[in-house]
């Protein structure tokens, strides 16, 4: 079985980060069309929606078949366990991506809200975080995986910041109401990729070291 | 640790082939401790040196100590019949006698010396319950035992062993023989009897290791690589040899 078994687990590791980095780019694309008011390619985010979705039942499915019939052990379960938990990430860093490009469709840019500096930087900081993510779940690093794990905890506090300030701003200017609201769901979209691309990490230390670091205080 | 059985540095040769390197061990009690390793690693002699079946080999010289509730068993005043009937072992293929179901189960009784017909009858009786057989049986105690299923005579090996009340069951692959229903049965019957004695088996069935056993050791070319809880060792092995051999990748 070995042989055999290796190279389909290869080609599953390989799909999965195909995905990742296709969701990636859905979250670059995104972030682009809301700071460029780029209707066109916030539809194409959209549009990717539903690929990332077929994908995500297929690897789901190549996961439990392999689980199924080749019944593995110590560090290919781990692997298998893994994908799959990093797959349900992926797909739902997808559904952020397009919810931020529906945003970036519908804000209203002649308030020129979307022009806020600290959306721009939070996006900057989410986008940087999901990349080192998908990056130490490629290279299967679990001491670059504990770094980016320090980082959710810096973007958790800027992102209360922001909604303090963003409540201020709306209550100086709430003829842009639906503008702030759009921001905030922007910026919440964002705070959850980073909550996903979190646990991505958490799942190369978990497949590297076989501990569950989640909940626990760092 | 609570602990039955003990090896202690224990080397064993066949003539000039050393086949088991300083093994340290310690087997809890009432749990199913599992032996796995590739064909040749040592597992089945490990085994047969836990009720000293080894020395009916020709040239075979141990050093080291198994001890059996703290006392060595290799100690010359070991009296290896009363040995033999604490530690009771169970081999691959089924092995009745060729005497009726009620001969096999009443042997080792009659061989520490029973006569007693009525407290044979009762041995029988709750040695063929204990491995859920005396249903299947009771109408024909006196048939040959041979005319059973080998999971049948399996569960009757047991018996046979059960009626003489031991403390250690030993079974060298029991399954092995089997088909998955009748190996379900075994396991399952395996599970029930850990409830009283200290069952270690070894097997080439590695899910059947993860399956039963709540630890389990890991060998290799004599030497004993890993020993701990089965899940980690299934999950997350310590050792790059065992995870090679449990994730299929040895040799």
């Amino acid at each position: 079985m070995s042989a055999h078994f290796v190279s389909l687990l290869d080609e599953l590791r390989r799909r999965s980060l195909r995905m990742a980095s296709a969701v990636e780019d859905m979250l670059d694309e995104a972030c682009e069309a809301v700071l460029r008011t780029d209707h066109a390619l916030a539809q194409r985010v959209i549009a990717r929606d539903a690929e990332i979705d077929a994908e995500e039942v297929e690897v789901e499915s190549e996961v439990i078949r392999l689980i199924t019939l080749f019944q593995p052990m110590a560090s290919d379960m781990r692997l298998l366990c893994t994908a799959l938990k990093v797959n349900s990430d992926l797909e739902r860093i997808a559904d952020c991506a397009v919810n931020i490009a529906e945003r970036a469709r519908h804000l209203d840019t002649r308030s020129g809200v979307h022009q806020n500096s600290d959306l721009r930087h939070i996006a900057a900081i989410v986008r940087r975080v999901l990349r080192n993510a998908v990056q130490v779940y490629s290279a299967e690093d679990a001491q670059a995986a504990r770094q980016v794990l320090g980082e959710d905890d810096a973007i958790d506090a800027f992102y209360g910041q922001f909604i303090r300030k963003l409540a201020a701003d709306a209550a100086q200017s709430p003829e842009w109401m639906a503008a702030h609201l759009d921001i905030l769901s922007i910026a919440k979209n964002l705070e959850r990729v980073a909550d996903h691309a979190t646990n991505i990490a958490e799942d190369v230390i978990f497949l590297r070291t076989g501990q569950i670091v989640r909940h626990q205080a760092r | 640790m609570d602990c039955k059985i003990e090896a202690l540095g224990l080397n064993l040769y066949y003539g000039g082939f050393h086949a088991l390197k300083d093994v340290s061990i310690a087997i809890r009690p009432r749990a199913i401790t599992s032996i796995i390793g590739p064909s040749g690693c040592g597992k089945s002699t490990l085994l047969r040196c836990f009720n000293r079946m080894n020395e009916l080999i020709h040239g075979v010289r141990v050093s080291g100590q198994v001890r059996i509730d703290g006392t060595n068993i290799y100690d010359p005043a070991t009296d290896l019949t009363r040995l033999r009937r604490r530690v009771g072992l169970v081999f691959q293929r089924p092995n009745p006698f060729p005497l009726s179901i009620f001969d096999n189960v009443a042997y080792g009784l009659r061989v520490h010396g029973v006569t007693d017909r009525a407290r044979l009858a009762d041995a029988v009786e709750s040695g063929l319950r204990a491995t859920w057989l005396w249903d299947e049986v009771k109408d024909r105690l006196h048939a040959p035992a041979l005319g059973l299923s080998p999971e049948q005579q399996q569960r009757l090996c047991l018996s046979r062993l059960v009626a003489v009340e031991p403390e250690v069951l030993l079974m060298d692959e029991p399954c092995s023989a089997l088909d998955p229903v009748a190996t379900a049965r075994i396991e399952e019957l395996m599970r029930k009897l850990a409830a009283r004695y200290t069952i270690v088996i070894v097997t080439h069935n590695m899910q059947q290791a993860a399956r039963v056993s709540s630890e389990a050791a890991f060998m290799l070319l004599g030497e004993l690589v890993e020993f701990g809880p089965t899940a980690r060792m299934f999950e997350n092995p310590q050792d790059r040899r065992t995870e090679e051999y449990v994730s299929g990748r040895y040799g």
